[in-house]
């Protein structure tokens, strides 16, 4: 068993698909006690007994066809006219834009591809810093990753709820509480970006005829946020329906009514999403297995108490934590880090007294940092292509989004309240 | 074989499509009916959820075409590409191994759920239900042998040429 580990890691970090890891370990386990293999696939057949898992697929299928249409267009037309004639209005607007973005498409890089063409000229030409110009946009990448209903967050909830834990965490209180953790990283961003020097001394004013022409190109992807929120918090629907709900919205508008999208270009875009999805949800499957083994085997309770012979309060374990989160991030994309290390702290960080959401918030804050944390954040690497910048420049770019981020996550993790005060927690 | 594997990807193009536009008209009637005339299709829930194991499986499948599945790369940059393509041969070998073990296994329960005559729902056998998964697994596992095969025959037809030119 011992020597097991070892070679597994390394297999890992070779490149090999993480689901054979984790189903890898699983089976090694079950081996090593005589349970027949044969627990890996009734396992695996729990992915069909969650009906929150029917919002994985729908919403990443949106979430594509947003990113295929021209929305991303007029979502940065419309703010911009909304916002533009402000001190740092269109860094501001990148900002909004990104994130509402990144919520709904989840943060695979599409951000930084559909929307970074359209903002890098913008910015230029609003004589913004280049260093500040591609810094703010590999940031952005992944902002928005704390706002419904992004997939990490429906993913996480996922994960918790398999735990069993005495606090059920709900995938509806998740969603609510990312909200203010989610506008305080807007709002520290933005103020940053108030400060910023500009070489020209252009003064735009704010045009009520061009803001409305580009609120009328909008008017029917404004409605989705208030129909996906309302519908499930005005209890029409659970979240696993607000997803078709929403698929099915974005599908009509997208192709009967703007006709952005022809019906020829679905079969391909509705693959290539299922790609995605087929990723996550093998990881899921295995991972079922993985996690029923590691409960039986009592790993974190037994991980729980030797950690509490060095760890003694509360506020050192949330330090540590935050370091080994940001060093997971940048080297676990989010849905494996989510899948593989959520059931392993999630029992520990509740001994400690954590709150299960917060935690959850907490997780995805510093996974968001780890997207462009050097030197392997994944986010730099698109953003380089993107660019066509070396990725010693976007290192550079980054680091003072990095410690504004990083403030905020520190705020996030130092003060549950700002999480939880929407669930009553 | 070409054609074989052809229509093969065809047909898991064609289910992908069918099972999630068949979801998102189900799931949305679902509603529709609940709110509005307070009716729900009892065999909807279910269905539904077992449509998503389906389509999470085969999308795993259609990924593994162009080994496209979550993984960690933080070394590839520090090797040249004859390594990496070693690498890649050894590594797709262990994830054939594993995947085909977890068919094998699965294909097993798959049997004695239908020598035991188990009922999913709606009267549907559950062995129907469930034979996606060592289905998938084997085919995941089929896709990864035809990966290290064809890194193998790269490196053949190489040395080939190369003793070739010393002649």
């Amino acid at each position: 068993m011992s020597f097991a580990a070892p070679i597994l890691l390394l297999l890992a970090i070779f490149r090999s698909p993480l689901f054979v890891v984790i189903a890898a370990s699983a089976m090694l386990g079950f081996y090593s006690e005589d349970i027949d293999l044969s627990v890996v696939s009734i396992e695996i057949y729990r992915l069909a007994e969650m009906p929150i898992l029917l919002a994985i697929p729908l919403f990443t299928f949106a979430g594509y066809l947003l990113g295929e249409s021209q929305a991303s267009t007029r979502l940065v037309n419309l703010t911009n006219h909304l916002l533009g004639w402000m001190p740092g209005g269109l860094a501001i607007v990148a900002i909004i834009t990104c994130a509402m973005f990144t919520a709904f498409t989840g943060a695979s890089g599409v951000t930084i591809i559909a929307l970074g063409a359209l903002l890098y000229p913008a910015l230029k030409q609003a004589g913004y810093r280049e260093n500040f110009n591609l810094g703010l946009l590999t940031s952005s990448g992944s902002l928005g990753l704390l706002f419904a209903p992004s997939l990490p967050l429906i993913l996480f909830g996922v994960v918790a709820q398999q735990m069993n834990l005495d606090q059920p965490v709900g995938i509806d209180q998740l969603f609510l509480a990312g909200i203010f953790p989610g506008l305080l990283m807007l709002i520290l961003l933005s103020i940053y970006s108030m400060t910023q020097p500009r070489n020209t001394s252009e003064k735009r004013s704010f045009d009520t005829r061009k803001a409305l022409a580009a609120l009328s190109a909008m008017k029917w992807e404004i409605p989705l946020p208030i129909l996906v929120l309302g519908g499930i918090y005005g209890g029409y629907f659970a979240v696993s329906e607000a997803a078709a709900v929403t698929a099915l919205y974005v599908l009509v508008v997208e192709v009967l009514i703007m006709r952005e999208i022809t019906i020829r270009q679905l079969p391909d875009i509705m693959r290539n999403s299922m790609v995605l999805v087929g990723g996550i949800m093998i990881i899921i499957g295995v991972s079922l297995a993985s996690t029923n083994y590691m409960i039986d085997a009592e790993i974190p309770t037994r991980l729980f108490d030797l950690i509490q012979r060095y760890v003694d309060d509360k506020l050192t374990f949330l330090i540590l934590l935050n370091l080994f989160l940001l060093a997971l991030g940048m080297m676990l994309d989010i849905f494996s880090a989510i899948v593989i290390i959520v059931p392993i702290i999630l029992p520990i960080a509740v001994g400690y007294d954590i709150h299960p959401v917060h935690l959850g918030i907490i997780f995805l804050a510093n996974m968001q940092l780890g997207y462009f944390t050097p030197p392997v954040g994944m986010n730099l690497f698109i953003a380089s292509y993107r660019f066509d910048k070396p990725i010693m420049t976007l290192y550079q770019a980054t680091i003072p989004f990095f410690v504004i981020l990083l403030i905020a996550v520190l705020i996030i993790t130092y003060w549950p309240a700002l999480s939880l005060v929407l669930i009553g927690g | 074989m070409n054609t074989v594997l052809k229509s093969v990807h065809r047909i898991e193009d064609i289910m992908l499509v069918l099972l999630l536009s068949a979801m998102i008209v189900l799931a949305s009637s679902q509603i529709v009916l609940r709110n509005l005339f307070d009716y729900g299709m009892v065999w909807a829930d279910p269905l539904l959820r077992v449509m998503v194991l389906w389509l999470g499986l085969i999308g795993a499948i259609v990924a593994s075409r162009g080994n496209k599945h979550i993984k960690i790369d933080l070394l590839s940059r520090y090797f040249n590409r004859t390594s990496n393509l070693l690498i890649q041969a050894f590594v797709s070998l262990f994830t054939a191994w594993i995947c085909l073990l977890i068919a094998w296994h699965g294909a097993h329960w798959i049997k004695l759920e239908y020598t035991d005559k188990m009922i999913g729902f709606a009267g549907i056998p559950a062995w129907l239900l469930e034979i996606i998964i060592p289905l998938s697994f084997a085919l995941i596992g089929i896709q990864y042998c035809l990966i290290s095969l064809s890194i193998g025959r790269h490196f053949y037809r190489r040395s080939k040429i190369r003793s070739g030119l010393r002649e």
